[in-house]
This record gives structure tokens, sequence and C-alpha cells, in this order.
């Protein structure tokens, strides 16, 4: 299976376990879903670029790194794919390990296919609004890196304390006119790409809660 | 053989005494008769010497004679032509020794003169001219001792020619003086020898012969004078064994073939003893006349010394015999030696009895001490009684003994209390009937009968009909001290059942009987019921662990079961989907039902083999295969092992049957691999391998599993039960595993010798199971 990154989401299977490999990818290949199996976590960190989208199958039970690990190691390593366990003998505290550590779900085999194709649509859906999010992050990131330092005091006294952040009050604080701070205004709503307060508020607050500020 | 000690001192005695007396007298016996025989034989010597001295003074005037009357003629003092100067020198010749018979001179031209002693001084001269004719050739004359002419006259019948006589010619021969040899004198019929002398003229040659004969019948007289012993005799032989001299003269004479008096030989002469003396020596080649012979014979029922002796004197080569019957010097030593002999008879008995008297005396107090001892050593009398007087050794020797009876005495009362008092029960059974001869009350108790009904009982009627008999377990083993145990169920007198154990030894009887057993019994009735408890509980045990184990492996064995499931579940969502929208493509859906069908069986497996450790049946053994066994733990504790990154190996050939409890056995491998699984995933291992093994040994089929974790400890011993290595275990594991495998018949151990965990325990095989 070619590794195409343009080709859409993969669907990475790690499991130590021949046989669940074969039928797992060989099911969910009819259902048209692009499989890729590797039979250990090692070989799962060496073959995955960690940016590449789509969903990690992770079996929980492995000999070496098993899937906890795996998950913990990803999650240091700031890769974020969504991760779905599949679990011979899942314990009820693994479950919750795992998913206080983000995973999507802990499936116990044998599983319903319809559950776990649920799931790896949840998993697909989360994987595409986290690309969305980092995506407008990054772009707000950007545009308040191309603010003058005056322009982003005011911009972040401005989101820092909405309900001070007339005019009047800015210029106060900073021991300016509020006409300068009318102009500053203006040239951070342009920059920005908004058109009034509430919007920025919207994007600022957007780009705080999906990770770094 | 053990001997009184009276015997012995008699017999010590009186045999010292007689051995004292004999050799005294022997030593005298045979010393005295050496002397005295040695003393014989010097006599006999002496006599010897003295008739040759005899002879020798006997005989050597006639030689003189002879060589002085040639030597007067030699040297014409005397002329031979003048036969009256002849005449006179031979007259005064055998006038000056008595002995002398004759002395003549013959010459070469046969002329004869002869002068000879003719009775008490009466002389008579013969003289021959060989020239004159024969009526006148010989002449008579008669002379008295003044050689004064008595008569004269011719005998003309006298035809004698001295040149042919042996004298004569020996002589001539041998040119000096010569002895003849012995012979009988014709005229006076005595016993005689002539010395003759040649006479040379000028030139040496030979004139004539001077003779000088020599009657010898004097040395006869001698020998009959001679005291040689009381009765002893000698007698004198000339070279060729003819006897010139003896005691009796008359004997000498006898009558030739020719109808000549001669000599008789020593072989012939009427003297039987004279014969015996000289015995069978050779005469036939000359008597050896060099060599003295001493030696001994007996004739007419005595004994005789003897000793034949030569002359040794010149050309005399005659040999004297002289014997003496050995009783002339040794008979009144025998008659004393025969007194001696009864005397030492006398006393010999005369002190036996006196030895024996001793013997008695000195032993007396010893049979007094052997009565006593017997007594108390019976019990008849006290070892306090006091003792008889006796020697000090065997107041010491009672005193012991004493002691001996006293502590024997206690100890017997020891022994008596603890027999009866003794908290196991005590018996003595006859070796070779099985009757019970004697019985501690503690034994009658175990079996609930009185000791008396006891005694006298078969102990076999004492067992459970179905028990070995007592003396069949023994069999052949009554040697010294055979021990042996064994447990069995007797019935007490109600019936009851009790097990005891019975420990025995065999004693051989000291008089060669078959001897008794010593039997010791305890009541173990309660010890076999807490064994059989102990058995169930064990069993017990077995099984809650059993399921303790199933409900460890649950979770792994989940695992395992949830991978075929989920496998199964993934290929019929494919094979679903490929129905609903490509039902044409049969050949992938085949092959999906295919690998259904494989995974449903996988997990059949996985539930037979639980099925199979957790079944409840106690105990029955059954026949199977060991391999498929271990493959079905394996496959019990296989996620286990997977999860812990270790691979469990299952090697060996051909199936081995075995004959044991499936479950248990099933048990006793799930925990040896739980083990070594944990073993390994403790210890931070390079390898993580467990290797199974079966091997056929013997009768026994081996199973060894082997670890490559850190092993155990030299000095931990992992079958003891509550100790463990692993931090939570209980340390029940091996220890149970130890007592289902001993259980099935089997052995288990572990080889410390290896690096890791090394266990290895048998079963019997299959149809090979005792």
């Amino acid at each position: 299976m070619i590794d195409d990154p343009d080709a859409g989401p993969l669907i990475y299977l790690v499991d130590d376990d021949e046989t669940i490999r074969t039928s797992l990818s060989r099911a969910l290949d009819l259902r048209g879903y692009r499989v890729r199996t590797f039979a250990s976590a090692q070989a799962f960190l060496d073959g995955y670029d960690g940016t590449s989208p789509g969903c990690l199958l992770l079996d929980y039970g492995m000999p070496q790194t098993n899937g906890l690990q795996l998950q913990k190691h990803l999650r240091e390593s700031g890769i974020d794919l969504p991760v779905i366990f599949i679990t011979g003998h899942g314990g009820v505290p693994e479950s919750v390990q795992a998913m206080k550590m983000g995973a999507i779900d802990f499936l116990e085999k044998p599983f319903k296919q319809s559950a776990l194709i649920d799931r790896i649509e949840t998993a697909l859906e989360i994987g595409r609004e986290r690309s969305a999010a980092k995506r407008a992050r990054q772009e707000f990131r950007s545009r308040f890196d191309s603010l003058t330092e005056r322009e982003r005091e005011i911009a972040s006294r401005m989101v820092a304390n909405p309900a001070q952040s007339s005019s009047k009050e800015v210029g106060r604080q900073l021991g300016i006119s509020p006409r300068t701070v009318d102009h500053h205004r203006a040239r951070i709503f342009e920059k920005m790409c908004v058109n009034s307060m509430a919007e920025l508020l919207e994007i600022s607050l957007k780009a705080a809660t999906s990770g770094d500020p | 053989m053990r001997k009184s000690l009276g015997v012995v001192l008699a017999l010590a005695l009186a045999g010292l005494q007689l051995v004292a007396v004999t050799f005294v007298v022997f030593s005298s016996y045979f010393t005295s008769e050496r002397t005295l025989l040695a003393h014989a034989r010097s006599q006999l010597v002496d006599v010897g010497v003295n008739v040759i001295q005899n002879a020798s003074w006997f005989l050597s005037p006639a030689r003189g004679a002879s060589e002085l009357s040639t030597a007067l003629a030699e040297n014409r003092i005397v002329r031979r032509e003048e036969v009256g100067d002849l005449e006179g020198l031979l007259f005064q010749q055998l006038r000056t020794a008595p002995q002398f018979a004759g002395a003549y001179y013959g010459d070469e031209e046969g002329n004869f003169l002869y002068v000879m002693r003719r009775g008490e001084d009466r002389y008579l001269t013969k003289i021959i001219d060989a020239d004159a004719p024969a009526a006148t050739r010989t002449e008579l004359i008669r002379r008295s001792g003044d050689f004064s002419e008595l008569d004269r006259r011719f005998d003309p019948l006298d035809d004698y020619d001295p040149r042919t006589r042996p004298w004569y010619q020996s002589a001539r021969a041998e040119l000096h003086s010569i002895w003849t040899d012995p012979y009988i004198f014709f005229t006076s019929q005595v016993p005689g020898i002539t010395a003759a002398t040649p006479v040379e003229g000028a030139g040496h040659n030979v004139q004539g012969v001077i003779g000088v004969d020599i009657e010898i019948d004097e040395l006869s007289r001698f020998l009959a004078k001679l005291q040689i012993g009381v009765t002893g005799a000698a007698y004198v032989l000339n070279r060729n064994g003819d006897v010139i001299a003896h005691p009796n003269p008359a004997l000498l004479k006898t009558v030739g073939a020719a109808g000549d008096l001669r000599f008789p030989s020593i072989r012939t002469i009427d003297d039987p003893l004279a014969r015996a003396a000289f015995g069978n020596r050779p005469i036939e080649n000359g008597i050896d006349f060099e060599t003295r012979i001493e030696s001994d014979f007996e004739y007419g029922g005595l004994q005789y010394v003897s000793l034949i002796m030569p002359f040794g004197l010149d050309d005399i080569p005659w040999t004297i015999v002289v014997y003496a019957p050995e009783n002339d010097f040794i008979g009144t030593l025998k008659k004393n030696r025969a007194q001696n002999t009864l005397i030492a008879i006398g006393i010999a008995a005369i002190t036996a009895v006196i030895g024996l008297a001793l013997a008695n005396r000195i032993y007396a107090p010893v049979r007094a001490f052997a009565v006593r001892s017997a007594l108390i050593s019976q019990g008849e009398i006290s070892p306090d009684e006091p003792m008889p007087e006796t020697y000090r050794e065997l107041e010491d020797a009672n005193t012991a003994l004493v002691n001996q009876i006293r502590q024997r005495k206690k100890t017997e009362t020891e022994y008596r209390m603890t027999f009866e008092l003794a908290s196991r029960g005590v018996a003595y059974i006859d070796g070779a009937s099985g009757r019970i001869l004697r019985v501690n009350t503690r034994f009658a108790e175990i079996l609930g009968h009185g000791t008396e009904e006891l005694e006298g009982r078969p102990f076999q009627s004492l067992l459970a009909a179905d028990e070995t008999d007592l003396l069949a377990r023994v069999g052949a083993n009554t040697e010294k001290h055979h021990a042996f145990s064994f447990e069995a169920r007797a019935l007490r007198r109600d019936r009851a059942a009790v097990w005891i154990r019975l420990n025995g030894i065999c004693f051989d009887d000291a008089s060669g009987g078959s001897g008794y057993i010593l039997a010791t019994i305890d009541d173990i009735t309660k010890v076999r019921e807490s064994e059989e408890k102990i058995e169930k509980l064990n069993q017990e045990i077995a099984l809650v662990s059993r399921q303790q184990l199933m409900g460890e492996l649950a979770t792994g064995l989940a695992h395992e079961l949830n991978q075929p499931l989920t496998a199964i579940t993934q290929d019929v969502d494919a094979a679903l989907f490929l129905v609903e929208n490509w039902p044409e493509r049969t050949c992938e859906i085949r092959e999906l039902l295919t690998e259904i069908d494989q995974y449903a069986h996988q997990a059949g497996d996985i539930i037979r083999a639980l099925r199979a450790l957790i079944r409840k049946d106690a105990t029955s053994a059954t026949d199977f295969g060991i391999f498929e066994l271990l493959e079905q733990a394996k496959r019990l504790i296989q996620t286990e092992a997977r999860q812990n990154g270790l691979e469990i190996s299952v090697s060996g050939g051909a199936e081995i049957g075995v004959h044991a409890d499936r479950a248990q056995i099933g048990q006793v491998v799930v925990n040896l691999l739980r083990n070594a699984v944990e073993a390994i995933s403790a210890g931070d291992c390079a390898e993580r391998q467990i290797r199974v093994s079966a091997r056929i040994a013997g009768d026994l089929a081996e199973v060894t599993v082997e670890d490559t974790g850190p092993g155990i400890a030299a000095n931990f011993d992992p079958f003891v039960q509550f100790e463990s290595t692993k931090p939570d275990g209980l340390g029940l594991g091996l220890s149970l595993s130890r007592s289902l495998v001993e259980a099935n018949g089997g052995t288990i151990w572990h080889d410390a010798a290896k690096q890791g965990g090394c266990f290895t325990f048998t079963l019997p095989r299959k149809g090979l199971s005792a």
C-alpha cells in the first residue's frame, strides 16, 4: 500500500497478531478505507512521518512497547493522531487511563464492525477538525505577528479585558490620546482581518483553546 | 574341647614326672652302654696287639737265625762246603731258640743239610749228597743235645730235592729273606712257617738257601691262654683265609684232597662262632691285611663284638680276629638296667599318685568355686553368702562375678520394668511356630486382649485375614538381627480394626534352634486416618489451586480466545460486505469462510485445553499423549508469554503415551510454564526462551521445562511449601506440583546446575506402570 498523503486519510493498524492484522485490514479495505498495518509500536514509529492525517487503531496488549506506552510517546512527541484502542482483555483502569490520554475509544475484542466504523469516522472527523483548528491558529499567529509593538500591546489589553476595551479607557491606561488609540484599533482590525471587537475576541479565543496561544 | 582344671593338673604332674624319670633312665641306659662297649673294643684291640707282639717276638728270632747263618756262610766264616761246619752252625741256631723246629741249607746242586729237633734234647741231621749214588745219597745222623753222635744210617728211599721246595724257590727268586706261608710240618705234623734266606756267592749268584722252620702251635697255645672278656676268643688267619692259629689246635689240621694235612679255611673250620665272627668278608682274592675292622654280630641269640685286625708285620700277611659276647662286658650293666627301670616305674607310680592327690587338692577350691558359681547363677544361693576359703585370684574372680550377677539382676529388673511399662507394644514371637511367647501390657492394650490370653496364640491370628503371614515376611531371613518392618490391619477382640506398625528383629537361638522374633508394635490407626484426611485435603487443595490457576489464566485466555473471535467477526463483516456489494466475488468469500472455520477451530482448541485442565474428576488415571498435553498447556500460557515477549518451544520426537491423571499433570505443566514466564519477566534477560521437551527414559517419560531466567539460588529448595522466590507467591505451586507428580507415580526435581530454571518430572509410560 502506497502511502500517499494527498489521497486522503490513512488508517494505521498496530497489532502483534497477524490474524487480526489480516482480517481487520481486509474488512476495512473492502469498505474503502486505506489501511496500513504494523506488527509493533516500533515498526509504526519507524514508518510514520508524524504529520500525515488519519487515525491509529492500536492494540493495547503487545510485547515490548504496549499500546498505552505508544500513545504516551506520540503525545509527548506532539504527534496529534487520533487513537482508537482495540484490546483483547481491556480492564477498566487501562481504559480510563487511555481515555484520559485522549483516546477516541477503547474497543474490546471482538467488537461490532459498525462500532469500529463509527469510531473511525469520528476519529477522522476529529482529525479533520484538528487540522482546521491548527490551520486557524497558525493564521491568527501569523496575523498577530504582523502587528507593531504598540498595536500588539493595545490588542492584548483589549482581548484581556473586553469590558474596558473602549479607546478612551485604553488611552487613559497607556497615557495616550483616545484618537491615537482609534487609529491603532483600525490598523489592528485590518491586520487581523476582523470587522468588530467581537470578531477579534472570537478568533483569539479559538486560537487559545486549540493549543498554544 | 574344654578340659577340667583337675584333669589338666593331674595330667601335667604325672606326665612331667614320667618324662623326667624316663629321661634319666634312658640317658644312663645309653651312655653307660656306649662307654662299656667302647671299653670292650679297646680291650679287643689290646688282645690283638698282645697277640701280634707275641707272634712277632716268637717269629723274629727265626729270621734273625736264618739271616745270621746266611751271613756266616756268605762270609766264609762257615764254609758251606764243609758239611761239619755248617751242621754245627745250624745246630747252634736250634739250640738258641726252642721254637725252632729245624734249620737247613740247600744249594744249587741239590745238596741238602738239615738239622732238626727230635724230641727232648735229641736232634737229627739229614745230609743229602746230590752226587752220591741213591743208596748213600741220604744219610741220617742222630745227635744228643751236646752235638755228640748217637748213630747214623742211610735212607735209600729218600728222594728229597731242596730246589723243588717253595721256600727255596721263593728265597731264590726274591733274593732276600722271605717267610713262607704257614703250613703243617710233615714230620712233626705241627703248624709252622719257614724263614728262608738266599746265600749269594760272588756276583750275586745264588749259591743256596738257608731255611729255619718255626712251629707256630705255640701261637695257638698262647691264644688258648688269652683272657678275652669271659668267653671271648681269638684266632689268626693267613692271607688266603686259612686259620693258622686257634685256641683249639685240634681244629687246625684237616686232610686235603690229596691226603695231605692242611689248615682249614675260615669258611669251613669246625667252629661256627669263629666263622660268624669273620662273617662273609671276602677271602677269594686274599684278605685285606691292612684295615682294622670293628663290628658286631649275633650268634646263638647273643650279641658279640668283634675286631679284625691285620698284623702289620713285615711280609707276614696275617690277620687276627678277636671276638667276645657283649654280655661279657655289659651283662651286669643290663641286669642293673632292668632293675633301674623297675625302680623308676615304681617311683613314677608313687609320684603319679602323689601328683594326683596334689592336683586334687589344688583343684578342690576351684571345684568348690565352680559349684558355687553355678548355684549362684541358677539363683540357688545368694551371691552374698560367704565364700569358702580359697585362692586370692578366685576371690577376686568371685567378687567380679558377684558384681556381674548383681548388675545383671539389676539390668534384668530394669528390662522387665521397661518391657512392662514400654509405651510401645512389645512381643516375643517364636521363630518356628509364629506363636507369641510373651507380650507386655501395652501390646495387649493395643489389641484389646489380656496378656495371658495372648501368650501361646499364633501372632497371625491377631491380624486381619487378608494380611501377609508374618513368617512369610521374614522368610529365609532368619539370620542374626535381620530387621524388618511393615504396617498391617489387626483385629481387636471386639472385632474393631486397628492399624499397627510392626518393627521386628530376628534373634538366633543360641542352641541352634529357629530363634525368636522381637516385635514392637505401634497403634497407627490415628496416623493412618490423618494421612487419609491429608490425602483428601491435598486433592481438594489441588483442585482449588487448579481453579485459582484458571482464574489467573482467565485474562490471558480471554485474549487468546478474543483473537480468533475478532478475526472471525472481521472476516464475517468482510464476507457480508462482499455478498451485499459484489456477490460475484465468490472466490474471496470462500477464502474468508475457510479462514473463519480455521479461527473457530483455534478457539475450540483453547476451550478444550481449558476444559482438560479444569476437569473435576478426582485422580482418574488415563492414557494420553504427553506432547498433546504440552501443546495445550503452551496454548494456555501463550498470551502471557507473548505479552512478556518470550517464546515457548515444545520439542521432542514421536508422541509418548503416559498413564496419569491428565488434569493434574496439565496443572503441573502450566504451573512450571507460568513460573518460567514469571522468572524470565522478572529478570532482565537478553534471551527470553522457554524450552519444553519430553523423552523416554526406560519405563518412564521425562518432561523438562527449562527457561533462560535467572534460575534458583543454590540454597533454596523450591519444593518447600510456603517458601517462594516470588514477591507475592504463596509457595504452594511447586510443592503442590510435587505432590501431584508423586501421586501419579513420578518424581520431580530441579537441576540447579543449569543457568536458568530447569525442572524435570517423570511419569509412568502407557502400559508400563505398575
